[in-house]
């Protein structure tokens, strides 16, 4: 039993600091270990066992075991294993040993634990606010089970401006966002620059927070969630629903229909296509090829169109429900997506042609954006960011779900660490999907698709769940809770690993690239903020006033000094 | 100073072509553009629209100093058309002797300051990007048409505009290397002169946020709109006057619809060139500005020793 | 070498042709399963309001003016179209329509307002259930000897204040 060994290694080092372990399946490990000792376990298992990090959570546990909850989730893809590392910390004044600086991919969700939870960390290495805006009051924290969810703080501030670190020696600010052409969603770049090169850049984002996972908490059941789920993400909603589902299903220990995990397969590939046949548009406006980008989304269409006819919508499919998927795919329907599958595919090879011999395009992209397989361990990327990096992780082969320990495919890797090796992932990883559904079509067994569910879920159980996002890893958290919802509900969405690996990719590279560096991570702004109270009323969450955002472009930085070097 | 009637009529007549016809030649290149892209595309007299549209909304005023970016703005347009006023449309060049090459490429040099004026004047951050690069590629850009031109002069040894252009650079029926060579490397650069795919960076708009012409608005970004549609324009009867001069009736306006069939002809290549490439990078583009300016140098020489 | 993928670019922009559709001039139909408006049926309801406890954007709402009448009242503002109301309603009574062009001017050209007339069992109210433990209703059973405490059975605090109007069911929305 994979889990088994993995916690043996782990007692062999740490035997008498374990608290409690537990093994529910050959694949998941949860494991309580001593307040005090969580760095140095933290370290011996990202160092020393080679695992994968993925996220760290935080929990108001008050009601039940009058306890917060700290987890670290990391992946062993070796040994096919997703374990969870937890410590419980006092009611009052929580604090635990920040593990950032061995695990640097911790950043954000140590910060995000702090904003949101109050959960102090300490020797933190950069304190400040991540999630909420500036203005929010202090002390107010709110994902504890005390702060309702519609909650609007009195005494917000509207002018208070976030504290931007200083520019190096010689640079100009440029900020990038939270207007900017290419960006779909507003962010935040703070770019450093010595005349077209790019010396270093400050990131502030989270605006456009939503509340997901407290409403999830207070407001909906197991069955609505799938709906709020699948609208974290435009474009990888599926995905969310999915990955929600299989960890409440994990953690009632309730297995779907064999019929409804095939179709869930199909719908994530089907999502896959159309994502990257998206991005490739994505990436060619940005360098200005208009034409590709009419092309790629032309053959896209066809996917919109065949998603709308299994399910009734274009993007969101509102397929999962406990236990199984609500929409069929019936023998005609079948015959439908296997033709649009084979016109998909004929144009995708001619246009993959044409876009590898275009030196046109491999001039922007080649060299540019660099992430070296350091940088990919250090910061946690995921996805066809790590793929074109050489290393190779794919959840859906390294922790199998839903149907894809029954069908065969290949994990497309490259070693090129630059936006080009993306590229060519994604082009070829669309092949590899069409594959993938063909092959689910085939081996699709009859049956219903839900199951009748006859009991209601007991609460009080851990659910993990990895799902392979068309961008990356998507990592959901889920503790089953009373009155039919869960007691926490964590959303680790692709991009907020790859965000924080940008800083080092577009350092020392031009302006001009930082645009497509950005892109090449395929940015899912919307995924990654997910997670505060916005009251529809008073629309109050922003983080610049008007005033001082036009005063920033125009400027050109606020301290006043501007050298320039051109 | 023989300024007589004829020179004044042939001159508003240019103005009103390039004018009137611009924008015209701006929609065929939206249209065919949107057809490469399997789209529908905007109707051809859209730029029209557009400009009027524009010239109707508010104009407001906000950068470093205003005056200068009015004073840029209406610069941009008043280069070009003046531009337009010289260069042969059809028949011989209206203002004559009156002006010379010296004033042709000063001209045309003016045109890229009122640019970089504009982004100045505006000052942000993002206009002053657009103008560093606009400055690089005009000081790579500008020598390459100077020796255009310049051969041409030395062909026909005169410094007269009504004599260098009007096909001289092949220098009255023969067909020298210099010319040709020229014709070569003023076809590839056309590109970059009239400021669109692949070499449009300075305006880059999913990069820099339109660059220089950024904090513009209203009646201030029309002219600027007008201005590069006429840019256009008038650097393809530039390239015709200087390279494809054959076709001549003698009867005007014949003359006039041969030329504007020639410019037609030019307008679809540079729709072609455009839709098909991606943009490149500043630092890339000069590197190719300055090969080609290379070879210009090549064929100066050989022009300059007789061929 | 980059002017053949260039040329064979332009080939495949070429042959594909004209794809858009001149919209809103040509319609593209809906296909069987669309969903968009949901169109309420009140000769098919039964008034046991599993649309409204399941409905995750809480667009429908239930009162009970009186004993013998129950309103349920879809907003419609927030919907999301999911279709689980659709899906948990056991007399069928609520259709996903395929109709996508829902935009106006006036929130009551999408509202609907249903008024059923209910029978009350004296001794445990109005009991229903639901499909499963996971779509349980979480309402209380009415009964006339509690008028007061259960007038409102469902509520979204997006919309109501905490004191409900008994007379005035016209609902005033921000």
């Amino acid at each position: 039993m994979a889990a088994r060994d993995v916690l043996n290694s782990i007692k062999k080092r740490f035997d008498t600091i374990i608290q409690r372990a537990d093994v529910p399946a050959d694949n998941r490990l949860y494991l309580y270990v001593q307040l005090e000792m969580i760095k140095e376990v933290c370290r011996y298992v990202f160092r020393d066992l080679d695992a994968r990090y993925v996220i760290s959570i935080g929990m108001d546990d008050r009601q039940n075991s009058n306890r917060f909850l700290v987890a670290h989730d990391f992946s062993f893809d070796r040994e096919n294993v997703l374990a969870s590392i937890m410590v419980q910390l006092p009611a009052t004044q929580p604090r635990v040993d920040c593990i950032s600086d061995v695990v640097p991919a911790a950043n954000w969700a140590e910060r995000e634990m702090r904003d949101l939870l109050g959960i102090e960390s300490v020797g933190c290495p950069n304190p400040k606010r991540l999630i909420l805006p500036d203005g929010w009051p202090d002390g107010v924290h709110p994902l504890r089970k005390d702060v309702p969810w519609n909650y609007v703080p009195p005494d917000f501030d509207e002018n208070k401006e976030y504290r931007f670190d200083e520019a190096p020696e010689g640079c100009t600010v440029v900020p990038f966002g939270p207007f900017h052409p290419t960006l779909d969603e507003p962010a935040h770049f703070r770019l450093y620059v010595e005349g077209e090169i790019v010396r270093g850049c400050e990131y502030r984002g989270f605006m456009v927070h939503r509340g997901i996972e407290k409403l999830a908490d207070s407001v909906l059941t197991y069955n609505e969630i799938p709906m709020l789920a699948e609208r974290i993400c435009g474009i990888c909603g599926c995905v969310h629903s999915v990955a929600y589902i299989q960890a409440v299903e994990q953690a009632a220990t309730i297995k779907p229909t064999p019929r409804a995990e095939f179709i869930r397969t199909i719908m994530l590939e089907l999502e896959r296509l159309h994502s990257h046949l998206l991005w490739v548009g994505l990436a060619s406006h940005i360098l200005g090829f208009d034409t590709l980008f009419m092309q790629s989304w032309r053959i896209r269409e066809p996917i919109m169109w065949i998603a709308e006819k299994l399910t009734g919508n274009r993007k969101t499919y509102s397929l999962c429900v406990v236990g199984g998927v609500r929409w069929d795919i019936t023998t005609e329907m079948k015959k439908e997506l296997q033709g649009v599958l084979d016109t998909l595919e004929t144009e995708w090879i001619k246009v993959a042609n044409a876009v590898k011999g275009d030196r046109n395009i491999k001039a922007r992209t080649k060299g540019v954006g660099i992430a070296d397989q350091d940088l990919v361990k250090e910061a946690g990327l995921i996805g066809p960011l790590a793929r074109a990096s050489g290393v190779p992780i794919d959840c859906r082969r390294d922790l199998p779900y839903a149907a894809y320990d029954r069908v065969d495919f290949n994990v497309i890797v490259e070693d090129g660490c630059d936006v080009w090796s993306r590229v060519l992932v994604r082009v070829r990883e669309v092949f590899e999907s069409i594959r993938i559904i063909h092959q689910c079509l085939e081996k699709m067994p009859e049956g219903p698709i839900q199951l009748k569910i006859n009991d209601e879920l007991p609460p009080g159980r851990i659910g993990l769940s990895s799902v392979e996002a068309p961008r990356g890893e998507s990592h959901h958290f889920v503790v089953t809770g009373e009155n039919n919802r869960p007691d926490r509900w964590r959303v680790r969405a692709p991009t907020y690993q790859n965000l924080q690996g940008i800083p080092a990719m577009i350092k020392d590279q031009q302006l001009a690239d930082m645009t497509i560096s950005l892109g090449s991570i395929d940015p899912c702004f919307s995924c990654t903020d997910r997670m505060e109270m916005v009251d529809i009323r008073s629309g109050k969450i922003q983080v610049y006033s008007q005033e001082e955002l036009l005063q920033l472009v125009r400027q050109g930085n606020d301290t006043g000094t501007k050298k320039k070097c051109s | 100073m023989q300024l007589n009637i004829a020179a004044i009529i042939l001159g508003a007549i240019n103005v009103a072509l390039a004018l009137v016809l611009a924008p015209l030649f701006e929609g065929i290149l939206r249209k065919i553009t949107a057809r490469i892209q399997s789209r529908q595309g905007p109707p051809l007299l859209q730029p029209y629209f557009d400009l009027l549209k524009l010239l109707g909304k508010e104009d407001i005023e906000s950068g470093h100093s205003p005056r200068m970016q009015r004073f840029a703005a209406l610069l941009s347009l008043a280069t070009v058309l003046t531009v337009a006023v010289q260069v042969p449309m059809g028949g011989h060049a209206p203002l004559g002797g009156q002006s010379d090459v010296i004033l042709l490429i000063y001209l045309l040099t003016l045109s890229g300051i009122s640019t970089l004026l504009a982004a100045l004047a505006a000052g942000s951050t993002y206009s002053l990007v657009g103008m560093s690069r606009e400055m690089m590629a005009m000081m790579t850009l500008e020598p390459l048409l100077a020796v255009a031109i310049v051969i041409g002069a030395v062909h026909t040894s005169t410094l007269r505009l009504d004599q260098v252009l009007n096909g001289s650079v092949y220098a009255s029926g023969l067909f020298p290397v210099a010319g040709l060579i020229m014709l070569g490397i003023i076809l590839f650069a056309l590109q970059a002169f009239i400021g669109r795919m692949p070499f449009d960076t300075a305006e880059a708009e999913t990069e820099i946020m339109e660059g220089p012409v950024m904090e513009y608005s209203g009646p201030k970004l029309a002219l600027f709109k007008y201005a590069r549609m006429v840019k256009l324009f008038v650097f393809s009867a530039l390239f015709i006057a200087l390279f494809i001069p054959w076709g001549h009736t003698g009867f005007y306006p014949l003359d006039v619809i041969i030329f504007l069939a020639k410019v037609t002809v030019l307008v679809l290549l540079v729709t072609l060139i455009a839709a098909t490439h991606a943009r490149y990078r500043i630092d890339q583009a000069i590197r190719y500005y300055a090969s080609l300016f290379g070879l210009a140098f090549v064929a100066l020489v050989f022009a300059v020793s007789g061929f | 070498m980059s002017l053949l993928s260039k040329i064979k670019e332009v080939i495949i922009c070429l042959n594909a042709g004209r794809v858009t559709l001149p919209y809103p001039f040509a319609a593209k139909p809906v296909p069987e399963r669309f969903r968009g408006r949901p169109i309420f049926n009140p000769q098919k309801c039964i008034g046991c309001a599993g649309c409204a406890n399941n409905c995750p954007a809480r667009e429908i709402l239930v009162f009970d003016p009186c004993q013998e009448v129950r309103i349920i009242k879809y907003i419609g503002r927030r919907c999301t179209y999911c279709g689980r109301c659709a899906d948990v309603c056991p007399e069928g009574a609520i259709t996903m329509s395929g109709e996508f062009e829902n935009a106006t001017g006036d929130i009551h050209d999408i509202q609907q307002n249903l008024e059923i007339f209910m029978g009350t069992c004296q001794r445990c109210g109005r009991c229903y259930t639901g499909q499963g433990p996971l779509e349980a209703l979480m309402m209380k059973g009415y009964r006339s000897d509690n008028l007061d405490k259960d007038a409102w059975v469902y509520s979204s605090q997006a919309y109501l204040d905490k004191e409900p109007v008994v007379e005035d069911i016209d609902l005033e929305l921000d």
